[in-house]
């Protein structure tokens, strides 16, 4: 944070560059973007390097298992010619949208409650414990469940107990709503520190303001906090949606083999060493990406309609 | 207060209570499957799950005494020690032109920083794997799985580097050149000390998250083992209260590192502010 010192002499900088600007030569320049280097070595060979030789394998061809540099668009053919494939990748959609939804139907009261009745110094503090499970490993946040979801888990010990059934029922493990249940697990501090965040902004007077006039709390909601918080919305959305799009771990150990997702079937090629089809697998969730956030661009854009 | 008003008609108060019950729902789902992890890696019952037959430290004692935990593990500090290295000299170093230099395409280049966060890992995982085993021709090895890690966890040294450095008061290097100091000696007595706690923050939760890195790690690591990997594998066979007891450890691991990461930075700027004062300056 900066202390209030600091942003007071801020706006010098424009005015002031480092050291003196008038006898700055051409290495001091350079020295300036110096700093870039190993990033660019970093960033560069090992990310944007290997990405675009993704997008190249998946128009690549695999012959007697070597990858022939033929341009071709067999990959993509293949891969929606296998009607298992084409229905796990409506299936990824599917079970990305719905724990999306799911993740911002619980995290928005969630933060509501927060932002709006919770003592401002209290906030803090119950924002990290919802942060806290989250700085935990990913793959133990899942395992996690499984002491809870399987045929000896929780869940089945408590409906034996309770006599709602006399014996372990797998119903909850190994299938799509364990998936979703996981997902929404994993992300919802995602979203709700998005969620916080702007409605943390949000001027509550607006709202009585639209109650006095006359508004339902439910109007004032849609009408006066939903325009206002919309970009943190399509924030949250994002960050919840695009890593579950790629997820692999959650179907492998709670899915089962209903609850396969994309992820799972990119992992299968590169395993069996199917590279090129592997790499169009994969270019389809990157595809998906790019066009989610074509798709929320602009919303993303409109800030504060109230010019507030 | 206007807070007040809120809580007038009986309605408004049923609303703001049904939302904390809510709330404290929320807190339980966020961690009642993490307490059940704990609560079961001390349980006696060698199934690693219900009923409670007894309380026993027993399956600590055996991770202890596994050898190939103790590989993992050794595998697993090497390398988060490795990517630590490499993302806090490769973050920092990039935060400064970042933040003061005016560059060309500057949105642009803030977004592919940042953008190993937002992809998920499983397409960094693939596409260095191609990479490596592939154009490269190299043996996969933690090395490789330090190089693919590195690339996801840089950018958050980056972000906390920046952040710490537009909140930099300029002026304070300003009057170090007035009063002749060097490049060398402005980095070295001015900057550094300024942007210590910002670096050992990032270093901290570069650390965490490279001990708890899974999907990355998978495809780069080869024929070794770090503990998530080795948990992975376990998890294929079923859930034993050792891997309970393993889990138990590791999540206690990260959150101390964490927990450090926000102490520490303040105890360091408090020493930082403390020293000057000693020597008199």
């Amino acid at each position: 944070m900066a202390s209030p010192s600091s942003e007071a002499t801020q706006p010098a900088d424009v005015a002031l560059p480092l050291g003196r600007p008038e006898r700055r030569s051409w290495t001091a320049r350079v020295g300036d973007y110096v700093g870039f280097a190993p990033a660019i070595v970093l960033f560069g060979l090992f990310f944007l390097v290997p990405l675009g030789l993704i997008v190249c394998y998946s128009f690549w061809q695999t012959v007697d298992y070597n990858v022939v540099h033929n341009w071709t668009v067999d990959n993509y053919r293949y891969f929606f010619s296998v009607p298992t494939y084409v229905r796990t990748v409506w299936a990824t959609i599917w079970v990305s949208v719905v724990a999306t939804l799911l993740t911002l139907a619980v995290a928005f009261p969630f933060a509501y409650w927060l932002a709006r009745y919770v003592p401002r110094r209290y906030q803090k503090i119950l924002l990290v414990l919802v942060i806290l499970p989250f700085w935990t490993s990913y793959l133990l946040r899942v395992y996690s469940w499984l002491n809870i979801l399987g045929p000896e888990g929780a869940m089945n010990r408590f409906l034996q107990w309770t006599g709602v059934t006399d014996q372990p029922v797998s119903f909850f493990l190994y299938d799509r709503p364990a998936v979703i249940l996981v997902l929404v697990y994993l992300y919802f501090p995602f979203a709700a520190l998005t969620l916080y965040a702007s409605l943390e902004r949000f001027d509550w007077n607006q709202f009585r303001a639209a109650m006095d006039l006359g508004a339902t709390p439910a109007t004032a909601v849609r009408r006066i906090l939903l325009p206002q918080i919309r970009p943190g919305l399509t924030t949250a959305v994002i960050f919840v949606f695009i890593p579950i799009l790629g997820e692999y771990l959650t179907p492998q150990l709670v899915g089962g083999a209903r609850g396969v997702m994309i992820g799972n079937l990119i992992v299968n090629f590169f395993q069996g060493a199917q590279y090129t089809r592997g790499a169009a697998a994969a270019l389809l969730i990157a595809a998906l990406i790019v066009l989610l956030l074509t798709l929320f661009r602009r919303s993303l854009e409109v800030e504060d309609p109230y010019g507030t | 207060m206007a807070r007040d008003l809120d809580i007038v008609s009986p309605r408004g108060r049923l609303t703001r209570a049904a939302l904390a019950g809510w709330a404290a729902l929320v807190y339980v789902f966020l961690f009642a499957p993490i307490v059940l992890l704990v609560v079961f890696s001390f349980n006696a019952n060698k199934y690693g799950t219900f009923p409670i037959t007894g309380w026993t430290s027993k399956w600590y004692g055996q991770v202890f005494h596994d050898y190939q935990i103790r590989d993992a593990l050794t595998t697993t500090i090497r390398i988060a020690l490795e990517v630590t290295v490499v993302s806090t000299i490769v973050g920092t170093a990039a935060a400064f032109p970042l933040v003061r230099s005016r560059l060309p395409f500057r949105s642009g280049i803030r977004i592919t920083l940042v953008l190993p966060i937002m992809i998920p890992g499983l397409l960094i995982g693939i596409s260095l794997l191609v990479l490596f085993t592939s154009v490269l021709h190299q043996q996969l090895s933690p090395t490789t799985a330090v190089i693919g890690q590195a690339v996801y966890t840089t950018p958050f040294v980056l972000l906390l580097v920046a952040a710490r450095l537009q909140g930099f008061d300029a002026s304070l290097e300003r009057a170090a050149s007035d009063l002749g100091a060097n490049t060398y000696q402005r980095l070295r007595y001015v900057v550094m000390p300024l942007l210590a706690p910002a670096i050992l923050a990032g270093a901290l939760f570069v650390f965490t998250l490279s001990l708890d890195e899974f999907i990355i790690t998978l495809f780069l690591i080869g024929s070794h083992n770090t503990l998530p990997i080795y948990i992975y594998t376990q998890v294929k066979f079923g859930i034993t209260p050792e891997v309970n007891a393993l889990a138990a450890l590791l999540l206690a691991a990260s959150l101390t590192l964490m927990a450090l990461a926000f102490v520490l930075p303040a105890l360091v700027r408090r020493a930082v502010r403390l020293v000057p004062r000693k020597a008199g300056v």
